[in-house]
């Protein structure tokens, strides 16, 4: 049984029926997952499904044997958007979450210190939000659904908004963050060479259905070279090939 | 900026010159001029004339702004929170902003008598409504991406109106306030009118029967600084306490 269970799972909103329709799938511990499609294929809404935002009709979703039932702080959760509060400091974004939990302790600041220097924001940690760019925004964060190291982390197309540069950057510190911390990821994107780089496997949705699904196997640590290999190449034709059939 | 106030100043003084134009033709009991005005003004205020009268018109403000302030973020937040309170509470909120609140004064001076405390109520019925709709808007403020946040972090109903709602409507709650200082100002005068004998209003009432108008002019020029000056607290201390809640992204 794997760490992260989605089974038979569906789910409509309002007049919509099945958005998504019948889905499963399952992550092994510390294994990262991309859920690839195109804009309202219903990734995102699994994603919710699988974090307990939402509640499906049938089937169920289970997290380390645990039935979800509704959403935890033991899972990590990056928005589209950086969502960060405008009126407090990065380092105080970052320990948003233990403040909502408990007191906020001389470890967890240094703890919210480190993140925030893994990915590269030493000198900001106490910039308001509106003094960051976009990209060091998106670093926020990440470090802030770090924190309270998560058994298993959400994404949704957190890099989307980010120039191609930017993205590559904040993709290779996500992959070493979540290398560090073992962390189980679900990662949502539209784009293909995000998937490939950041995956050991990856979905393929299309209205409400997984309708394709492969394993990414290319050399561990993904590097800046790996971006050009050949088999990078294949694997992103592949899945081109998967998206695009239907339509063109 | 700079340039700003130079030509406010400008403005300013080419109004005084056409006054005072406007003075030399007409009678003082209609017009007096900017100077005679300034003179009345430092006159009073150096005898301590307008003293006492400053002091209760600033606390019938300032009590009336408490107390409107007090139920009116009060009244905000249950309403904002709840949607059975503001479906409840809605038509009669409607129905007391219809009433005008000023026709009210003389109904206050008979129940509360002529003293402060009449003053103090119509001052807080003014000034609670407009605190009310801002703190009530100011609290759908945050964005559905950040309740989200706040629910997946597993917070409570407390902690996500304390820590996420009322810090994101604080604009728009100070944005409240504003208007609520104004309008306080005028609801204390308006009592002054009506009932009692202190107060600038009480002293603007009694310079049209002693037909004194450069003292009412003194007076009126003492109340809109003191207007400007309320509105202007406002402003400071939201830059001092509330910088930070200002700030909005993008």
């Amino acid at each position: 049984m794997g760490f992260l269970e989605i089974q038979n799972v569906r789910f409509s909103y309002g007049q919509q029926r099945n958005i998504i329709d019948h889905v499963s799938w399952q992550i092994e511990k510390g294994e990262f997952h991309c859920l690839l499609g195109r804009s309202g294929c219903g990734k995102t809404t699994l994603l919710k499904l699988a974090a307990g935002l939402l509640q499906g009709e049938d089937g169920q979703i289970m997290i380390n044997n645990k039935k979800v039932t509704k959403p935890s702080n033991e899972y990590g959760f990056v928005f589209q958007s950086p969502t960060l509060l405008e009126w407090k400091t990065a380092i105080e974004n970052v320990l948003l979450p233990i403040k909502l939990k408990r007191k906020i302790k001389e470890q967890d600041q240094l703890e919210a210190n480190n993140l925030l220097a893994q990915v590269g924001l030493a000198e900001h940690i106490h910039k308001f939000p509106s003094e960051l760019s976009g990209g060091q925004q998106s670093r926020v964060a990440i470090a802030r659904a770090l924190i309270h190291k998560p058994i298993i982390l959400f994404l949704d197309e957190p890099f989307a908004a980010l120039d191609a540069i930017t993205r590559e950057e904040l993709q290779h510190d996500l992959l070493q963050l979540c290398k560090e911390q073992e962390t189980t990821v679900l990662f949502i994107t539209h784009d293909i060479s995000e998937a490939v780089f950041l995956a050991d496997r990856i979905a393929v949705m299309d209205r409400g259905k997984i309708i394709f699904d492969t394993i990414i196997n290319l050399e561990r640590p993904r590097l800046e070279h790996t971006r050009y290999s050949v088999s990078f190449n294949t694997y992103s034709k592949k899945i081109r090939d998967v998206l695009g059939s239907k339509h063109i | 900026m700079n340039r700003h106030a130079g030509v406010s100043i400008g403005i300013f003084i080419v109004l005084l010159i056409i006054w005072e134009l406007a003075a030399q033709r007409m009678s003082q009991l209609v017009l007096p001029s900017p100077m005679i005005i300034l003179e009345t003004l430092w006159l009073h205020l150096t005898s301590g004339y307008f003293l006492p009268h400053i002091g209760i018109t600033i606390s019938e403000v300032l009590l009336g702004l408490l107390l409107g302030g007090l139920f009116g973020l009060t009244a905000g937040i249950v309403m904002g929170e709840s949607v059975f309170f503001r479906k409840v509470l809605t038509p009669y909120l409607i129905a007391s902003q219809a009433v005008p609140k000023l026709a009210l004064a003389p109904l206050f001076i008979l129940w509360f008598g002529f003293g402060m405390t009449s003053k103090v109520v119509i001052t807080a019925l003014v000034c609670f409504f407009p605190i009310l709709e801002n703190t009530m808007t100011g609290l759908k403020y945050s964005n559905k991406q950040q309740l989200d946040l706040f629910r997946m972090l597993g917070a409570n109903k407390w902690q996500i109106l304390f820590q996420l709602k009322i810090p994101a409507g604080i604009p728009a709650i100070i944005a409240g306030f504003r208007v609520g200082v104004v309008l306080a100002l005028v609801g204390a005068v308006v009592g002054e009118f009506i009932g009692g004998s202190e107060g600038l209003g009480a002293v603007i009432i009694a310079s049209q029967g002693m037909m004194d108008t450069p003292l009412m002019f003194s007076s009126l020029i003492l109340l809109t600084a003191l207007g400007m000056m309320l509105y202007q607290t406002v402003n400071l201390i939201e830059n001092k306490y509330f910088a930070k809640y200002i700030r909005r992204q993008r």
